[in-house]
């Protein structure tokens, strides 16, 4: 096990480092953005005043509330303070509503979209691509060439066509929001049934594309895999079929589980197109409302969020491969 | 091992599969308490899981994100379902004294009871309350109240509160039912702008002093706490209250209670049950929604009204074009002091130049009237606001647009010639070279100021446009970094055409560093402040209509600034699939008074919501 310490105590320490890095570059670009967090906002709140004093206070408020008027380096002791704390600040466009409750609200309907959708994608790929290279045939030369057709389409063209041939043009399915929209949230079976029904085109866009990715990958790695030295030897030994695939199944998985990891860590960044598109107010939409509204404390709570989770994801991938990959544990051995 | 490890890495995803779709996808709600409870009728189980759809108004374009707050003294409040003070108040949740009425330019009572009047020497503005104004606890509406508020607002600094206070010293309760507004007096004893007094009227909300007083204790005085308050436990008085509020919707419920059922008020409760708003990520959105029925009276600006009005259900204001009642006029600010825009001759052949024809046809879908219907003026469209010019007088400084030939004589003549060939007209040895600029995805302002650079282009002036994000572009405009910007100037309120007046013209903008109010490209004229001073103390109709013809012709002639269209202040379509009778031009009120299309729910709008019906 001494070899494992080394190696993670390695790891985890460079990806510290690149914490620190991300969150000192988080802070800086925004603030760096020509334009005035105050000046969208006191638009709205000065509309219909005439008097210069009320409305010259008014900018003077907002400018000493946020902070903006203190040097850039007060600004980033104040904003690591802060987070060490565990406060991420005060959003400036949704004042006084803190990051944190904005960001708790945003990452829970980008989760929901996206997690359900990624992992079933990525489970219908994959076994497209195994059964793609096992059985070949109609699986080999048509269905996975569809797919993958279906791949290459950015993900908002395929949320826009959905919904306007199944929501708009045949009606099958409702067009936008979350849940019915007379409902009101309950937990009754017609409320969580509109939930679903709601969910379906948003998800089926998301696996849809996911899946041909997914196949073709796996498709490669099990072709890979069946050519192997070890899996003509075991069939001349005479082991069972299902026992080799087996095998065969868990040398492939390695780099799906690699990419299925990283989706997962990127999926908090929001598939921002799909979230307008079906009016899911998720963490995509919500960070663009922020660059817009020169928002830096939503921005970097944003970014924050997705470093972390992207950087968690890699992470945890490493682990996993030490687990996984007897290589791994071989080398440390030595 | 192998198996082990295989069964459990299944069943663990399956499991957050599952897990996530169950429990993450009941979205946060944030059930608003009701203020109190007293007797709820049997629609206690409809209530929880839907709102039925026969006594729900749906709306959409008003509200874009979860609602932050209920509080009117925030300056920060995103609430524009529940929360607004313009002259055209929304008064579901608040009220407020009186409802302005865009279309005959009065007001009418709401919590007062009568006219305000002024005493002879213009000094004090009495208003009476109405004795049936009740709290939704069943308290009465006081002369307190108001006078309590005023100085609430005030005391923490709301904008509305420093605002007022420079033009209004004192609202003082004399009696329960009595209020007197003191205006502030100038060092020659007369009301500094009487004007700013009435706009006081039908602006800004009454709020209850308990209430008040409640919040002042909970949050020790402090400005930034009560500003920030969330008063999700809010006590007002008018026919609605909050009942659902989340990031997807927000939905009001009637208060059977309500005090406006009075025959001194409206006679009946509003007809719908329930007002709710889904809150869409764009205008995409909402468009499907109402086209499908979802959505019964929309805000949003519809591309093509006319082809979906074809189907029969949707229907506008105006039966034909423009289909929509204009009450402001997006307007192209010069930057005066920038070199070549500092001369008039430069401004007036651009906006010579310009195709209006071709922008209200193109950017704004036909929904203007043209200026050859409404010669352009400082006024908006409306009856009440053409009757204080006289039109026959501007006739000579007017112009229709698209006069390329007058344009060009106009530099010609004023020297201001292309020496280097190169198409493009020089003064004082540098190119006339401009931006134009808007935010960036306001489609119809895009177009127009497309337009504008075309223009440019056919007279010798290079005007290209830019379209920052909507950021970039108010700290353009409030620091006067830009040579040509497009914003719209004050809509229809009882202090118009003098705050729209003031707002284009008035150089006292040009002391306030960063401003987003008016007068953007810095204009001064000595004789137009002296005007602008003069006429909230002018109540002779005859006078004031010479006063305003005057500042026309100034406008027109110095062009600091000029409209490149008409425009409504809030659009109206709606869809009559589930409610009908909504108002239209011609449609009156029980009392007999037209009522405005401001969406059933703003100024004197509000009166829709007692005239619609159900489609049998």
């Amino acid at each position: 096990m001494k070899g494992y310490k080394k190696y993670y105590s390695n790891k985890i320490i460079w990806y510290l480092l690149t914490f620190v890095v991300a969150v000192i570059l988080n802070f800086i670009l925004p603030r760096l953005m020509p334009g005035n967090p105050v000046s969208a906002i006191a638009i709205r709140a000065t509309k219909g005043m005439t008097s210069q004093t009320a409305i010259q206070k008014v900018y003077e408020e907002y400018a000493n509330t946020f902070g903006i008027n203190q040097p850039l380096y007060v600004q980033f002791f104040e904003f690591v303070k802060n987070l060490f704390k565990g406060n991420l600040g005060v959003s400036f466009m949704y004042y006084p509503r803190t990051v944190s409750d904005i960001l708790a609200k945003s990452v829970w309907w980008t989760i929901c979209l996206q997690l359900p959708a990624i992992i079933v994608g990525w489970f219908l790929g994959n076994i497209l691509g195994a059964i793609a290279a096992y059985v070949r045939g109609v699986w080999d030369k048509g269905i996975l060439p569809s797919f993958l057709f279906l791949s290459n389409m950015p993900a908002f063209g395929m949320a826009i066509l959905l919904q306007f041939f199944f929501g708009v043009y045949l009606k099958w399915f409702p067009t936008a929001l979350g849940y019915g929209y007379d409902m009101n949230p309950n937990l009754s079976l017609k409320f969580i049934g509109s939930v679903i029904y709601h969910y379906q085109l948003p998800f089926w866009s998301i696996v849809l594309i996911t899946i041909g990715g997914q196949a073709i990958g796996m498709r490669s790695m099990s072709i890979y895999e069946l050519n192997e030295d070890y899996v003509k030897y075991s069939r001349f030994l005479g082991i069972k079929d299902s026992k080799i695939v087996k095998y065969v199944f868990r040398n492939s998985m390695l780099p799906q589980i690699t990419g299925l990891a990283l989706s997962l860590g990127t999926m908090v960044g929001g598939a921002l197109v799909s979230e307008i598109i079906f009016s899911y107010p998720g963490l995509g939409t919500t960070l663009l409302a922020a660059i817009s509204g020169r928002d830096y404390p939503l921005i970097s709570g944003c970014t924050l969020i997705i470093t972390i989770m992207v950087l968690i994801a890699n992470l945890a991938v490493e682990i996993l491969y030490g687990f996984i990959d007897p290589r791994v544990k071989a080398a440390q051995q030595d | 091992m192998n198996n082990r490890w295989k069964k459990i890495c299944s069943l663990l995803t399956i499991t957050t599969m599952v897990a996530t779709m169950a429990i993450g996808c009941s979205t946060s709600t944030k059930t608003v308490p009701t203020a109190t409870d007293t007797k709820t009728t049997d629609t206690k189980t409809t209530d929880k899981n839907s709102t039925p759809r026969n006594e729900t108004v749906y709306y959409n374009g008003q509200q874009w994100g979860a609602i932050t707050d209920w509080n009117p003294l925030s300056s920060n409040s995103n609430n524009a379902m529940g929360i607004s003070q313009t002259n055209s108040a929304r008064t579901l949740l608040y009220e407020t004294l009186y409802m302005y009425n865009m279309l005959d330019g009065k007001m009418y009572p709401l919590l007062a009871d009568g006219d305000a009047v002024w005493n002879d020497a213009h000094t004090t503005l009495t208003v009476k309350m109405n004795k049936d104004a009740k709290w939704s606890d069943g308290t009465a509406v006081t002369a307190n109240d108001v006078a309590y508020t005023f100085d609430t607002n005030v005391k923490y600094e709301s904008p509305g509160g420093a605002d007022y206070k420079t033009y209004i010293e004192s609202i003082k309760a004399t009696d329960d039912s009595t209020v007197v507004l003191t205006a502030k007096l100038n060092s020659a004893g007369i009301a500094l702008n009487p004007l700013k007094v009435t706009e006081y009227l039908p602006k800004q909300y009454v709020m209850q002093k308990a209430y008040l007083q409640k919040v002042e204790a909970r949050d020790n005085n402090d400005a930034t706490k009560i500003k920030t308050d969330k008063m999700e436990d809010f006590v007002g008085s008018g026919p609605y209250k909050p009942s659902i509020s989340n990031d997807q919707k927000v939905v009001f419920q009637r208060d059977d209670n309500y005090w406006g059922k009075a025959t001194s008020m409206w006679g009946k409760l509003p007809v719908p049950k329930y007002i709710a708003h889904n809150i869409f990520k764009d205008n995409a959105a909402g468009d499907t929604a109402f086209k499908a029925g979802e959505v019964d009276v929309s805000q949003q600006f519809i591309s093509d009204v006319a082809s979906m009005m074809s189907g029969g259900k949707i229907s506008t204001y105006l039966p034909e074009s423009p289909y929509y009642l204009a009450a402001t006029m997006p307007t192209a600010w010069f930057n005066v002091n920038r070199p070549g825009l500092d001369q008039v001759a430069v401004r007036k052949a651009i906006a010579l130049a310009v195709d209006y024809d071709q922008i209200i046809k193109t950017a704004m879908s036909g929904y203007s009237p043209s200026f050859t219907d409404v010669p352009r003026t400082l006024m908006n469209p409306s009856e009440s606001e053409q009757a204080l010019v006289d039109q026959t007088a501007l006739k000579s400084v007017q112009w229709t647009g698209n006069d390329i030939e007058s344009a060009k004589k106009l530099l010609d003549t004023a020297g201001i010639k292309d020496t280097n060939g190169d198409g493009i007209r020089e003064y004082k040895g540098k190119e006339l070279s401009f931006k134009a600029e808007c935010p960036a995805g306001w489609s119809d302002w895009n177009a127009s100021l497309e337009i504008v650079a075309a223009a440019g282009k056919k007279i010798g002036i290079d005007i290209t446009t830019y379209f920052p994000d909507a950021n970039t572009f108010y700290d353009d405009l409030g620091n006067k970094n830009f040579d040509i910007a497009m914003y719209s100037p004050a809509a229809a309120g009882i202090s118009n055409p003098w705050t729209r007046a003031f707002g284009i013209l008035s150089s006292s903008y040009n002391k306030i560093k960063t401003q987003t109010i008016g007068n953007f490209g810095g204009y001064a004229n000595a004789r137009v402040d002296k005007i602008l001073e003069l006429i909230p103390h002018e109540t002779d109709q005859a006078k004031l209509k010479a006063y305003y013809t005057e500042l026309s012709k100034i406008y027109l002639t110095e062009v600091p600034s000029f409209s490149l269209m008409y425009r409504p202040e809030l659009f109206y379509t709606v869809n009559e699939t589930v409610w009908t009778n909504y108002p239209q031009e011609g449609s009156k009120s029980d009392k007999g008074i037209g009522i405005p299309p401001y969406d059933l729910t703003d100024g004197y709008g509000i009166a829709g919501l007692y005239t619609i019906e159900l489609v049998k």
